[in-house]
């Protein structure tokens, strides 16, 4: 069996000099072979997506006629509430393009709203991250925040022909300005994913709190995102400050934790909020002036 | 189916069989090694380092504290402590970067066929490019004109010649940072908000630089982004000669010895650099404003990078201030001072000063040309200093301004007249054109003179005369004690608060003037080698005129005292709602309840009809007196135009006092260069007197 | 069969969707089910080592292919495991010794899958001790648990396939 250990051994050199080109080939090269194996998956996740959303239809399909007129009479109740306020907004919204005009007000970037479904969720304990079931052909680009509603859920981190994946808030790698609720000048604090504790909730950090901030009594202060960075649009909710936790003194700041306002794992549905015009930061993300 | 074992096709050797087991144990030890390391430091972390004291070395961190805020008497924060964001390469994680780009430099040199290469500048070459190109990448971010354009500047563009100087990699500073803090991140970005020094950004723009940097900049990388807080001064230049500024200092603060491994280490190792204030209130309320310096104790390794910190304290903020001033009120002087200009349009040189009446608070105090603290507070450019230096920006010249007061200081002349019993509210002088006193004409101002002149119309129109007559009659004596009776030659702002100082006597603003206030006599003239006093002197006295020298805060109690019927006001720049009203050193005026009334009367005519008429306000009246001094500016005659006096006439609430220095060429005249000031400083005052009156009770009953 | 490991990656992905499918369960607490390693056991033992060398890349690169570690950290030493089971293969000649195997590989590359991810991470995981320890737990578990209907699977493909059985079937 000299020939079996043989073939063993040119087999791990064969390997080794495998892993020396690997190493040393073109990023490009490895690029090509990660897209190549994503788009391989894809229609697999997509089938995955799609047949949860079958299990639901079925699972709805199995409910009694009743509960099902009831459940579309709370619609239609809540659809009238919503028309009314529709309409306000459409008045506030025209009022608002006027004064602008007026003002001569820079416009702020202004977003196309992409609906897409949620194809599976991966976490580990230093990123937690959704795929959502659409992609480069939908028009999605890196960058774009992520939202559900009037909550953040991330930022789209990585944009493949079909589905794209989705840095969470709770995820290292998603960072953004916020205010909090109860600080009336306004100052801007941090809020930046952490890898989670195991077993435990996932909590982003906030900080650069200023120090003589104290939250609203009786109620979790709410954390907004600010507008300003020229990503997320104003006012949208990231999350309640741990009421638990205290916020802790951190040299001349207090930092506390941001618990999402929404079970950020179980959402079956978000939208992608793409920007119209290319911020300076996602042309450095694709890095195509810098190369 | 089952075989035994060597009866198998395949071969197993026991070597074989135990290659598994390697395999396995290979496995079990990499697993073993992660869980012991990450045990082993978490006991480090958790465990008290008693046992290792003695074999590790360690280092001690100082932590600056945030100092204490000074709020206005509404409690509007006019120094604040704001977040500072910079940006930091971390120059171990470039070091590939580095490498790469100099490997890339030395091959295009030698492609060259350069004659000689350096090396070394080389390398430094290619950390200046690898450091640019990340600049230019925070730039890219931050700038505002990239927001939101499809056609870009293309990056290469924004780099360097004819760059601004913040988005240029600083060669020296580099290096000097290489040489020193090699372990520690090298600022790309100093203040995100203020990115580049000579900007004027506003506090929002600055806002929205930092969140553009936040949400659009990756977050991996080398490039970090780290927060500290540096003094903001929300109002800008703003009372900064009250408010002060903040300086470096490498003192090490007072708690250091709290620290027992301090002691232990060598203390020369300690660096520091906090805040400590250079001048204003940030300078006489330092010890409460500052606070308590935090420390940390890390271990170190072998190669001198912090390792684990062990101990630590966290910083205390500063105890807070709350000034009297009112910060509406302070606002409208400093827009009335900024009105007054020379033929060059530069600002004139000027002073004001707003006190309630009743407890001596100082509502405004404004000196004019001022500074922005906010540029003095972190790294300050020598341009700057020497551009202050220049203009004369640093002279608080409300409180250590040395002004003859001119005319004004005929109010004390009237009532030293009237108390020595030389004249009477009523009685009548002949006033005409001069005055002769030995062979010498003092003129009035006025070239056909008043006539007859009582006390009433002297103040009106400022008569030189009536007081060149009063003056010399009253004497040298009388007319000094009088002076020196309504605290002209006492330094204000002294206070002794347990508080603060423990006891010990302390200036509420630095420097207010101890030193160089004169009221001239006998003595003061021998004193100085000019000779015998003369009436001549008396007379010029008597107008506010020669060796008299005093600031427009002390006028401005001369006002308030008047105003009260006293002879001292305590001003304070300390807001505190336990003043009484009770001033240290206050003797009632003397005089009887019609001279009194003629003396404010008279100055409310002044206003009314007289000298400062162009500062009258409909449906406000209040008593005032002008003043027109003459001093020299560079040798050449210039005019000094004064104005104090309290509002309203009846029930005085503030007291005011505004000084104009003119310059040779221009047309400085007291009422009417100093009145619009004053009118500009009592019609933003009186709403906000009137609110609070509908809110509350009365401020001052009388 | 030269296509045979192509194939056999067709019907052993099911699997490792099935396992992403139930991570997705557990996603709140970070832990993920791994049975990369466990793919790899069955076909180690008929497939030819090159086939076997294919057949470990492809799953590494699969399993990478979503997640932000070095591109072929887990590829590349699955294909070293490969090598190492398919030249040793009397290491799996019967179903405890495999089931041990199984075990064992699965911990070492979800090992590795963990070293790999934190290297690729901004910041440090807190907790990092007990993390792992549960995740090689997991991993451990679910690679032995899992080995029996995968390996049931691959070799009934394999043996539509007509891939010769290995010498000594359990």
């Amino acid at each position: 069996m000299d020939q079996n250990r043989q073939g063993a051994r040119a087999s791990y050199v064969a390997l080794s000099v495998f892993v020396a080109l690997w190493i040393l080939a073109p990023s490009a090269v490895r690029r090509f072979n990660r897209e190549a194996f994503v788009e391989f998956q894809a229609p697999a996740l997509n089938l995955l997506g799609k047949s949860r959303d079958m299990a639901t239809f079925w699972e709805k399909k199995s409910r009694s006629v009743e509960e099902m007129a009831a459940a579309g009479r709370d619609l239609a109740r809540i659809n009238a509430a919503l028309e009314i306020q529709i309409n306000k907004f459409e008045d506030i919204r025209r009022e608002n393009v006027r004064l602008r005009e007026i003002t001569r007000y820079n416009v702020p970037a202004e977003y196309m709203s992409v609906v897409a479904r949620v194809a599976t969720r991966d976490s580990s304990s230093w990123w937690q991250r959704i795929v959502i079931r659409k992609g480069r052909n939908d028009g999605i680009r890196p960058g774009a925040p992520v939202v559900f509603g009037n909550t953040v859920v991330g930022r789209v981190t990585a944009v493949h022909l079909t589905t794209s994946e989705v840095d969470l808030v709770t995820s290292p790698g998603f960072r953004c300005t916020a205010y909090l609720e109860g600080d009336d000048q306004n100052h801007i604090v941090l809020v930046n994913g952490v890898a989670s504790n195991s077993l435990g909730t996932t909590k982003a950090r906030v900080s650069v709190i200023p120090r003589d901030y104290s939250m609203p009594a009786g109620q979790p202060a709410r954390v907004f995102t600010t507008g300003m960075g020229g990503v997320f649009p104003s006012r949208l909710m990231l999350g309640y400050l741990d009421g638990g936790t205290y916020a802790t003194q951190v040299g001349n700041f207090k930092e506390s934790l941001l618990v999402p306002s929404r079970d950020l794992y179980n959402l079956q549905e978000v939208s992608v909020l793409v920007p119209l015009h290319q911020n300076p930061g996602e042309a450095l993300m694709q890095g195509d002036q810098f190369q | 189916m089952k075989e035994p074992s060597d009866m198998r096709v395949l071969p197993s050797t026991p070597v074989e069989r135990f290659r598994l087991y390697g395999v396995f144990f290979f496995f079990l030890a990499g697993f073993l090694y992660v869980i012991g390391g990450l045990v082993y430091r978490q006991l480090i972390q958790s465990t008290d380092l008693k046992e290792q004291s003695d074999t590790q070395s360690r280092r001690v961190v100082l932590r600056p504290p945030a100092r204490g805020r000074i709020y206005d008497r509404n409690g509007f924060p006019l120094v604040d402590n704001r977040a500072r964001w910079s940006v930091k390469a971390d120059l171990a994680s470039l070091q590939k970067e580095f490498r790469s780009e100099y490997l890339r430099m030395l091959a295009a040199e030698k492609a060259r066929e350069a004659v000689s290469i350096d090396r070394e500048k080389l390398l430094e070459d290619a950390r200046v490019r690898v450091l640019q190109g990340w600049l230019n990448k925070v730039w890219f971010v931050i700038d505002e004109t990239n927001r939101n354009t499809k056609v870009r500047k293309p990056l290469t563009k924004l780099t360097p010649v004819t760059a601004p100087v913040e988005r240029q990699i600083n060669i020296l500073e580099l290096r000097k940072h290489l040489r020193e803090r090699r372990a520690l991140p090298f600022t790309l970005v100093n203040d995100l908000a203020f990115p580049g020094t000579g900007q004027a950004l506003t506090a929002d723009d600055g806002t929205k630089s930092v969140a553009r940097f936040i949400e659009q900049f990756p977050v991996e990388g080398p490039i970090r982004l780290e927060q500290d807080i540096v003094r903001t001064y929300p109002y800008g230049a703003m009372a900064a000669h009250v408010l002060g500024y903040v300086k470096d200092t490498d003192t090490l603060p007072d708690n250091v010895d709290d620290i027992s491994e301090v002691r232990v280490e060598t203390m020369q190792k300690l660096r520091y650099t906090g805040k400590t204030g250079a001048a204003g209130v940030e300078l006489s309320y330092n010890n409460v404003l500052s606070g308590r310096s935090g420390w940390e104790l890390w271990s170190k390794t072998s190669s001198g990078y912090n390792q684990t910190r062990l101990k630590y304290s966290e910083p205390e903020q500063g105890g807070n201030v709350m000034l009297s001033l009112d910060y509406r009120i302070q606002q409208a002087t400093e827009s009335g001072l900024a009105k007054l200009k020379d033929l060059q349009g530069n600002l004139l040189p000027a002073a004001a000063v707003m006190i309630d009446v009743h407890t001596g608070e100082i509502l405004a105090l404004a000196s004019q040309p001022s500074f922005d603290p906010n540029r003095l507070a972190d790294r300050v450019s020598s341009k700057y200093y020497d551009l202050i230096e220049e203009s004369g920006g640093w002279l608080n010249r409300a409180t250590q301004g040395l002004y003859p007061p001119g005319s004004t200081f005929k109010v004390i002349t009237a009532t030293a007249g009237m108390r020595k019993k030389v004249v009477d509210w009523d009685d009548s002088l002949d006033c005409g054109a001069f005055f002769k006193v030995g062979n010498r004409d003092y003129p009035e101002h006025e070239p056909v003179g008043f006539g007859e002149v009582n006390l009433d119309k002297m103040l009106a129109v400022s008569c030189n005369v009536w007081n060149y007559q009063v003056g010399i009659r009253t004497g040298i004596e009388a007319l000094a004690a009088e002076a020196k009776r309504f605290g002209l030659d006492t330094p204000l702002l002294q206070t002794v608060s347990d508080f603060e100082t423990g006891g010990q006597p302390m200036t509420e603003l630095p420097y207010a003037a101890s030193r160089g206030l004169v009221v001239p006599d006998r003595e003061y003239k021998l004193r100085i080698g000019a000779g015998a006093w003369n009436d001549g002197d008396t007379a010029n006295l008597s107008i506010g005129q020669g060796y008299l020298l005093t600031t427009p805060l002390h006028m401005a109690c001369v006002a308030a005292s008047i105003a009260r019927g006293e002879t001292r006001t305590a001003p304070s720049i300390i807001h505190s709602l336990e003043r009484n009203g009770r001033h240290p050193g206050a003797l009632p005026i003397g005089l009887n309840p019609e001279q009194l009334a003629s003396l404010r009367g008279g100055m409310l005519r002044c206003v009314e009809e007289g000298t400062a008429r162009v500062a009258r306000i409909p449906g406000l009246p209040y008593a005032g007196k002008t003043g027109t001094s003459e001093y020299f500016k560079n040798g050449e005659k210039a005019h000094l135009a004064w104005m104090i006096g309290y509002a309203p006439a009846d029930y005085p609430v503030v007291a005011f006092a505004v000084l104009v220095e003119g310059q040779t060429d221009t047309n400085t005249w007291g009422g009417k260069t100093a009145g619009p000031v004053a009118k500009e400083m009592l019609e933003t005052w009186w709403p906000i007197a009137v609110k609070a009156n509908l809110d509350d009770k009365p401020k001052v009953p009388r | 069969m030269g296509w045979a490991w192509l194939f056999l990656l067709l019907a052993t992905y099911p699997w490792l969707l099935g396992a992403d499918l139930a991570s997705d369960t557990l996603a709140s607490s970070s832990l993920i089910f791994f049975v990369s390693g466990t793919c790899l056991v069955a076909p180690c033992r008929r497939l030819k080592r090159w086939q076997a060398v294919l057949f470990a890349a492809c799953l590494g690169f699969l399993f990478e292919a979503r997640r932000p570690i070095p591109d072929g950290t887990l590829a590349l030493s699955l294909v070293a495991i490969a090598i190492f089971l398919s030249s040793n293969r009397q290491l799996i000649r019967n179903t405890p010794s495999m089931l041990r195997v199984a075990a064992i590989v699965n911990v070492s590359a979800c090992l590795i899958w963990f070293l790999a991810s934190s290297y690729g991470s901004p910041s440090p995981a807190t907790n990092l001790a007990g993390q792992l320890f549960l995740q090689l737990l997991l991993s451990c578990v679910v690679g032995t648990l899992s080995l029996i209907p995968i390996a049931l699977t691959q070799n009934a493909v394999l043996d539509r396939l007509n891939v010769p059985p290995a010498p000594d079937t359990p």
